[in-house]
């Protein structure tokens, strides 16, 4: 195993009596995207922003590229690219300038702009403020990469992007993941969640509640899927043979729990069969972020309901 | 300094033209001086403190606008982000204020030296005055902005000290015509420094401090004021 490139250790961080990040430590190996994931306020941003150096550590220690984050700050800043969670580059400036500006903050040589402006197909000598939402998204990723640092922190990079730029975000994500750069990648998207990273940990209320591998993670949770049905005629005998799925209605689907894809589509031929009814539409589903949350702190704390205990949820 | 440049060219090409930096930085303090020099024609003695308003609120407001910006819109992470001090973003803010401010404050000299009676006394020491001025007042601005909490309330409290700053410091109506337990009040306000220092190059002669006072006055606010935005900027982050 290669040595850690990120390593936290009791990391904690409090705002006054709150505690937003509380006593998590891990390790990214070089070379991976590490997915971490998150509902809203878990402390994702919080995680981010220490291991950056743009929040004090109130406690604990965090090492990113061999250096000390508290104490070697300069070489950390020189390590790393961080597309934060919102596009912030200058809007009066066009992708050029802003780029150009960038380079010689990190005293990085100006053929980088034009060489990324380039490879990512930007529209150089348009102001930043006037691009589409994907496009602003796509220009932060980009300035993030000005120095070829070898570590990428992206905090929900495809957040409020419409499909499409989303679909484009995750491709850059796996670009500069193949192209050897360590990714720290958050997130509250399942699917995003599913295809992207090679290790994940989850972190809820400040605390990692699961790490590990994609499959074991899945595993922590159990192995059930979500298959939506549209069947024609919807009869009542269809959804009493099918009562042992926990079936739910979703607008006009049925939505309904299956840990065995294939025993279940062997059930539902014969069913098809002996009631009369034709399949619509099949497809699976793989549990929402919010679910995995219910059931890994269900498993905590040994009973069933909202898993934030006493939240307005 | 090739980083604190380009933040300073960066600041210039993004806010020169923001209605922050336009209103209250170009057009009050022009509208308010030509305000002046219509009401009274013989403005001589007023020019030196229409020259530090224009200077205070030139500055001020470039500055605020910038920081209040880059604090809500995020973009000032930008530059802690990367492998810049404290320091050098400080020092840049300032400059970039100064810069600015001096364009504001030079125009409405300009302006106003066409109806005075009088020639200006000495070029380079109402330059000099001009300069340390606005190094003053960039550095006041940057302190405030980044000192208070919520970039929201910045423009309210630069309001609450600017505003009173122009009658504390002599800048309309002489010290010297007012009570004599006003002079304390007057000589702890930042601007007196700036308009005794301004009179002294254009008049010739000052009210309250005399020139080298005013002058070492200046340079040492801007000090206390850069070295309270760094620890400012430190608690911020
Ligand atoms: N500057 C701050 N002051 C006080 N509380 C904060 C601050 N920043 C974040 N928090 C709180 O810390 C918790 C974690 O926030 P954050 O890290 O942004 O979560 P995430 O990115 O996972 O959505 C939230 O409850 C948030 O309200
Ligand atoms: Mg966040």
């Amino acid at each position: 195993m290669s040595e850690p490139i990120i390593k936290a250790v009791n990391l904690t961080k409090r705002y006054g009596d709150f505690t937003a990040v509380d006593g998590i430590s891990f390790e990214v190996r070089k070379g991976e995207i590490f997915g971490f994931l998150g509902p809203n306020g878990a402390g994702k941003t919080t995680t981010v922003r220490m291991l950056s150096g743009l929040t004090t550590i109130t406690e604990g220690e965090a090492y990113v590229n061999g250096y000390d984050v508290k104490k070697e700050k300069v070489k950390v800043k020189r390590s790393i690219g961080v597309v934060q969670d919102v596009s912030n580059l200058y809007e009066e400036l066009t992708v050029e300038e802003n780029l150009r500006f960038l380079a010689r903050l990190y005293e990085a040589p100006m053929e980088n702009v034009s060489k990324l402006i380039k490879d990512f197909n930007l529209p150089a000598k348009k102001k930043f403020g006037k691009l589409s939402s994907g496009y602003k998204r796509r220009a932060s990723i980009v300035a993030a990469l000005i120095h070829d640092p070898p570590v990428i922190f992206m905090d929900e990079p495809t957040i409020a992007l419409d499909v499409r730029s989303a679909k484009m975000v995750r491709e850059m994500v796996r670009a500069l993941n193949v192209s050897g750069r360590t990714v720290f990648l958050t997130t509250h998207n399942m699917v995003e969640a599913e295809t992207l990273p090679h290790r994940i940990a989850i972190i809820n209320h400040g605390r990692i509640v699961a790490i590990g591998g994609r499959n074991e993670v899945r595993k922590l949770v159990g192995n059930e899927v979500r298959v939506r049905l549209k069947v024609e005629p919807l009869k009542s005998s269809i959804i009493h043979a099918l009562e042992g799925y926990s079936p739910a209605f979703d607008e006009d689907s049925l939505v309904l729990k299956v840990e065995d894809v294939d025993a279940f589509m062997d059930e539902l031929e014969d069913l098809k069969r002996k009631l009369g009814f034709r399949v619509l539409h099949i497809s699976t589903e793989l549990p929402s972020i919010e679910e995995v949350f219910l059931e890994l702190t269900e498993e905590e704390n040994g009973e069933k309901g909202c898993a934030c205990g006493g939240c307005p949820l | 300094m090739m980083k604190v440049y380009a933040i300073i060219v960066k600041e210039l090409k993004e806010y020169m033209l923001k209605p922050g930096a336009i209103s209250w930085g170009i057009v009050f303090p022009l509208v308010f001086s030509l305000a002046f020099i219509a009401r009274f024609g013989d403005i001589d003695h007023l020019v030196p403190g229409l020259v530090s308003i224009s200077a205070l609120f030139g500055t001020t407001s470039f500055v605020s606008s910038s920081i209040i910006f880059e604090r809500r819109l995020r973009t000032f992470e930008r530059l802690l982000l990367a492998p810049v001090s404290y320091g050098e973003i400080i020092l840049a803010k300032i400059l970039v204020g100064t810069i600015f401010g001096l364009m504001v404050s030079t125009i409405t000299l300009l302006l106003v030296l066409h109806f005075m009676t009088y020639p200006l006394w000495s070029v380079s020491l109402t330059a000099l005055n001009l300069v340390l001025s606005n190094l003053t007042f960039a550095a006041m601005g940057v302190y405030i902005s980044l000192a208070i909490s919520n970039p929201i309330n910045v423009m309210t409290w630069l309001n609450l000290v600017r505003l009173p700053m122009m009658f504390t410091s002599g800048a309309i109506a002489s010290l010297t015509l007012f009570p004599h337990w006003f002079l304390p009040i007057g000589l702890v306000t930042p601007m007196t420094y700036s308009v005794d220092g301004l009179r002294y190059g254009i008049l010739y002669y000052y009210d309250v401090v005399p020139p080298l006072a005013s002058a070492l006055a200046m340079v040492f606010m801007t000090l206390l004021f850069t070295l309270l935005s760094i620890r400012a900027l430190r608690r911020l982050y």
